[in-house]
């Protein structure tokens, strides 16, 4: 998770519904490109489980733009998607090949935790009221995220005690 | 050149999925050049990528820009030739350690005396992944894989100490670790009037070891600049090179405060002043048509 240039203090509420509109959108990419990989590995329940997750990254990104839209119309952006990186995305280094739902739901969760971070990191230093309410209620949706994804891990049947290492051939000499 | 236009990172990815393992380093990589290149802010269509043989190699046929995925460890001719033909063109060059300190390790010495207006990207990850984890150039001693069964006997390739020592202009170290770091680096790189190399430590999820993953890299990594190193001082540069395997220092280890001419640019020049005196197309034509 980093960022680059964001002087939270001064940080406009337009801006910031920008830039969490860019969080969405990265986690909804991110997602994206791990279903694909995961369909280019043959590991089809993970590829189903973040094609979910990014739906609803989609759908939070979505309901944002429509309130930035609402209350500043077309009025241009001040901030960059250049500013955030792997805020609400998963590493990529948390995907694997042969990952199980049970590690693919770790690793979104990682990223629910992740984002709860940043706006909790970012909070004591905004200044304005509006900017203000809008990260804690973020924050608070991490937390409600946090929580739905727990609840679905626990639904999960118990792993079979392999790891991805088990599918993996052992390098042989040419 | 063309003047720049406002480019966002997603104008630079293709329509191409990349076919890396899941987790690869290098998927943080083709992130950071997408945002170079959105900062640099030239069109696709004005950028030649060109790579050689490996995982890494891949990487020009994600970018919108012209691409070519050429031949093993010869991705630095290749790129020296389409910079002279064409030097308008904003180049890049990537590869793998293998690739370019191994059975390319040739090219890079005399890219860097000719001091051409490159920049060449390497994907470190001490190992052959594609070929399925044999030793490569900058596999550390003792390392064991399916080619060195009880460790490797050798001493690895030092990539940063290798251009330091041909005298790079610009040379630079980044990882996967902070993407925001790397973008910078490559960018800076490419702004570098002339030669400039960067190394960018890119884990191998499959084949690495435990040590090289993102967690070890976080481990052995520091900052270039919270350091207070002067990039200015090539000396200080190639001390700090040495590190190497210990130590993974990142952002801009040298960076030349009065770039030398470039090839590219002499022979431009020489071009130039060469036709003044030349014949017309049309006497040369005649000298050679009519007796």
């Amino acid at each position: 998770m980093t960022t680059r240039g964001i002087d939270y203090a001064s940080l406009s509420l337009k801006d910031a519904l920008d830039l969490a509109v860019f969080i969405e959108e990265e986690a909804k990419e991110r997602y994206e490109e791990f279903a694909a990989q995961m369909e280019q590995h043959r590991t089809p329940e993970a590829a189903k489980f973040f094609s979910l997750m990014a739906e609803n990254e989609a759908k939070h990104g979505e309901e944002l733009a429509a309130r930035r839209a609402q209350l500043f119309g077309s009025e241009p952006q001040a901030v960059t998607r250049e500013m955030i990186y792997d805020i609400e995305a998963p590493d990529y280094d948390a995907a694997r090949a042969f990952m199980t739902p049970r590690q693919a739901m770790r690793a979104a969760l990682a990223s629910e935790v992740k984002a709860h971070a940043f706006f909790v990191a970012a909070l004591p230093a905004v200044k304005d009221a509006g900017v203000k309410a809008l990260f804690e209620e973020l924050r608070d949706e991490e937390v409600h995220h946090k929580d739905l994804v727990t609840a679905e891990l626990a639904k999960l049947p118990p792993d079979s005690g392999l790891s991805d290492e088990d599918f993996v051939d052992e390098p042989a000499a040419q | 050149m063309s003047a720049t236009c406002d480019f966002q990172a997603k104008d630079y990815k293709s329509d191409l999925k990349p076919i890396w393992c899941p987790g690869c380093g290098d998927f943080s990589v083709v992130q950071g050049i997408y945002r170079a290149l959105a900062a640099i802010g030239r069109p696709p269509h004005e950028i030649a990528f060109v790579s050689g043989i490996g995982c890494s190699s891949r990487i020009p046929g994600y970018t919108t820009a012209y691409g070519f995925n050429s031949v093993h460890g010869r991705a630095l001719p290749i790129a020296q030739g389409i910079k002279l033909a064409n030097p308008d063109l904003l180049v890049l060059a990537a590869g793998g350690d293998g690739d370019g300190f191994s059975i390319g390790g040739g090219h890079i010495a005399h890219l860097i005396r000719r001091n051409m207006d490159i920049t060449y990207i390497v994907m470190d990850n001490q190992i052959y992944g594609l070929t399925k984890g044999q030793l490569s150039p900058t596999s550390q001693k003792g390392r064991v894989t399916c080619t060195s069964r009880f460790g490797s006997l050798e001493e690895p390739v030092n990539p940063l100490l290798y251009v330091l020592a041909y005298g790079a202009g610009f040379v630079a170290q980044a990882s996967p670790t902070d993407l925001a770091g790397m973008a910078a680096t490559i960018e800076e790189a490419i702004r570098y009037p002339g030669f400039a190399f960067v190394n960018i430590q890119s884990p191998c999820v499959t084949y690495g070891e435990e040590g090289q993953q993102i967690k070890g890299l976080k481990a052995i990594s520091e900052s270039l600049v919270a350091m207070g190193h002067n990039p200015a001082d090539r000396l200080a540069a190639m001390d700090l090179a040495q590190q190497y395997g210990q130590k993974m220092h990142l952002g801009v280890f040298y960076r030349n405060p009065e770039p030398a001419p470039t090839y590219d640019g002499l022979v431009r020049e020489r071009q130039a002043l060469l036709s003044k005196d030349a014949p017309s197309p049309e006497r040369i034509l005649d000298l050679f048509i009519k007796k």
